[in-house]
């Protein structure tokens, strides 16, 4: 049973209230928070208000949602109304948003009880967290090792067992990446599945909001409440229909498929990892197909410039007139501006506000963005095919396991060689799912990601659910938190 | 080839300074990035076009007036606000 279900059974039954159960998240985060630093933002007395709505109503003998008094919560680059929400980054300092994101909404009206916010990198740019100006947050099954990112908070709690789950935001891979990290499951939608609303943007064609949890069970209940149309995003479509009911689907016959690309440049024991899980596909009646899917060589360089090309115009909003920090010193407008965006903005955010302005300057636009987005759609027709062929693309989510802290931040072009195996999901605004599926010698987790044609989530998280049920063994928990 | 005036453009097009002792460095890891992303011009030319995911299409509404946000609440998150605007000082 996954962790939501066993809550909302704990507190129907009455076997202890909503009050006792996030006060026992709250002392574990405080006992553990020190080391981690998944939360940037604990938000205690918000947490214990929504537990008594949840324990009034079911003393009133009052039915309650599945998600009703479930302790959660969210990268801090979704509005909280009233609620600091920073990015990370040291230029939204202080911003207290007037209105919520729509996920919010959607999970604050269900009663959800939110525990604080989670640490990312720097308005979601980094594969290690270590971007953030709180500093990274850390892996829990080793807290030498980075939790990933830029979600890297939200896994780390959720890992850590001091949230039930969470919402992250993926743009290239930041849901998957620190899921895979830190051994629990990340679940990226399909674009236009979940409401951008109130989601502070980095990349917006690419960026989505999905849940992070401990099992297939609870992101299917995760993304069934949060997948609903939203008229304040105009490119939100809602989910396709309920994937929770579909998760205990026969899978025999099912056609995975595998891309010989994506094993390539893999480190051997993630390899190895995915392709055991292949033969537990087999041995459930799925049938494997290798296909090859060259263009994916060139899905990294296409993601960097088009979502560094967004972000120079996303973030061109900070200028410290209207929200955050602004400079103390200067001589003009156009002085202020400067000085507090370089003294606001940190070093990786700067450096892709630069590229994406290159890419998009008179002279380079046609040789790099224009050509980045006509292959972004030789990317898309090439999954299209690919799906003609299987139901599912079967695939490592990063193709090494966490790495120490601090190896992450030497060479921008290492660190971004980590996202090879998630960003052409976002190019192609596919769904992708990470699931654990195994430990390398030092016992890190590694995790496989399965690929679904649009608005496919039921048949990934089916897949991904029939995994979880023949190999319990590779979910493993850490020794944090709170033990349901 | 990316040259130190070409940073020093992007930057100011960017609103960032970038202090002179920087320069150097940051050329070269623009450079750096810039022939990573170069790897594209070996892509099979493509006349594929892009121009949405998963077909899209804009969701429209009626144009109804609704209340908007408090001006006062909206200028609490202001680094320094007027009596009903933002405030910016010539300088400081």
């Amino acid at each position: 049973m996954g962790s939501i279900a066993k809550i909302h059974d704990m507190l129907v039954s009455k076997e202890c209230s909503c009050t006792e159960l996030t006060k026992r998240y709250l002392s574990e985060i405080e006992a553990s928070n020190g080391e981690l630093n998944a939360y940037v933002n604990v938000t205690g007395d918000e947490a214990l208000r929504a537990a008594k709505l949840v324990d009034d109503k079911i003393a009133a003998g009052e039915e309650i949602g599945m998600l009703e008094g479930v302790p959660m919560t969210l990268k801090d680059n979704m509005s909280t109304k009233g609620i600091e929400t920073t990015c990370c980054s040291k230029i939204l300092t202080g911003y207290k948003p007037i209105y919520d994101a729509t996920v919010w909404e959607l999970l604050k009206a269900q009663n959800a009880v939110m525990l604080g916010k989670t640490n990312m990198d720097e308005f979601a740019m980094g594969s290690s967290c270590e971007n953030s100006c709180f500093g990274g947050a850390a892996n829990p099954f080793d807290t030498n090792h980075v939790a990933g990112g830029s979600s890297g908070g939200v896994s780390s709690a959720v890992g850590a067992n001091i949230a039930a789950y969470g919402l992250g935001s993926d743009t290239g891979g930041s849901i998957r990446q620190p899921a895979s990290f830190c051994g629990v499951v990340g679940l990226k939608p399909t674009y236009g599945a979940v409401s951008r609303y109130g989601l502070i943007a980095y990349a917006s064609s690419l960026d989505q909001i999905g849940p992070i949890t401990k099992s297939v069970e609870d992101a299917a209940i995760v993304f069934d409440a949060i997948a609903k149309p939203d008229k304040r995003d105009s490119t939100s479509k809602g989910s396709a229909g309920e994937t929770y009911s579909q998760l205990s689907n026969d899978i025999k016959g099912m056609k995975i498929g595998i891309a010989r690309e994506y094993l390539d440049g893999v480190r051997d024991d993630v390899r190895e990892a995915v392709l055991e899980a292949a033969k537990v596909y087999e041995s459930l009646g799925a049938e494997i197909v290798y296909f090859d899917l060259p263009i994916l060589k060139f899905a990294l360089p296409v993601y960097y410039i088009i979502a560094c090309a967004e972000a120079s115009s996303n973030l061109g909003r900070y200028d410290g007139i209207r929200y955050g920090y602004k400079t103390e010193h200067y001589t003009g407008t156009h002085d202020m501006i400067c000085r507090t965006r370089s003294e606001g903005f940190g070093e990786e955010v700067k450096r892709r506000i630069l590229l994406g302005t290159y890419v998009l300057s008179a002279g380079y636009y046609d040789a790099y963005y224009k050509k980045a987005q006509n292959l972004r759609g030789t990317i898309i027709q090439a999954f299209n095919r690919a799906f003609e062929a299987c139901d599912v693309i079967l695939a490592p989510t990063v193709p090494m396991t966490a790495f120490e802290k601090g190896h992450a931040t030497s060479d921008p072009i290492e660190t971004y060689l980590t996202d090879i195996c998630t960003v052409p999901v976002n190019i192609a605004g596919l769904p992708g799912v990470s699931v654990p599926c195994g430990f390398n010698a030092k016992g890190m987790p590694i995790g496989m990601q399965l690929i679904g044609k649009s608005f496919g989530e039921a048949t990934i998280l089916n897949a991904a659910y029939q995994y979880q049920q023949a190999a319990p063994e590779k979910f493993m928990d850490t020794k944090w938190g709170v033990k349901l | 080839m990316v040259t130190r005036e070409d940073v020093e453009n992007i930057a100011l097009l960017s609103k960032l300074f970038v202090p002179e002792e920087e320069l150097d460095s940051l050329t070269q890891s623009m450079q750096d990035i810039i022939n990573f992303a170069d790897e594209i011009n070996n892509a099979p030319a493509s006349d594929e076009g892009f121009d949405n995911i998963n077909n899209l299409s804009n969701v429209f509404r009626e144009d109804v007036v609704v209340p908007s946000y408090p001006s006062e609440e909206i200028l609490k998150n202001a680094p320094e606000q007027g009596e009903d605007h933002f405030l910016v000082r010539n300088r400081a």
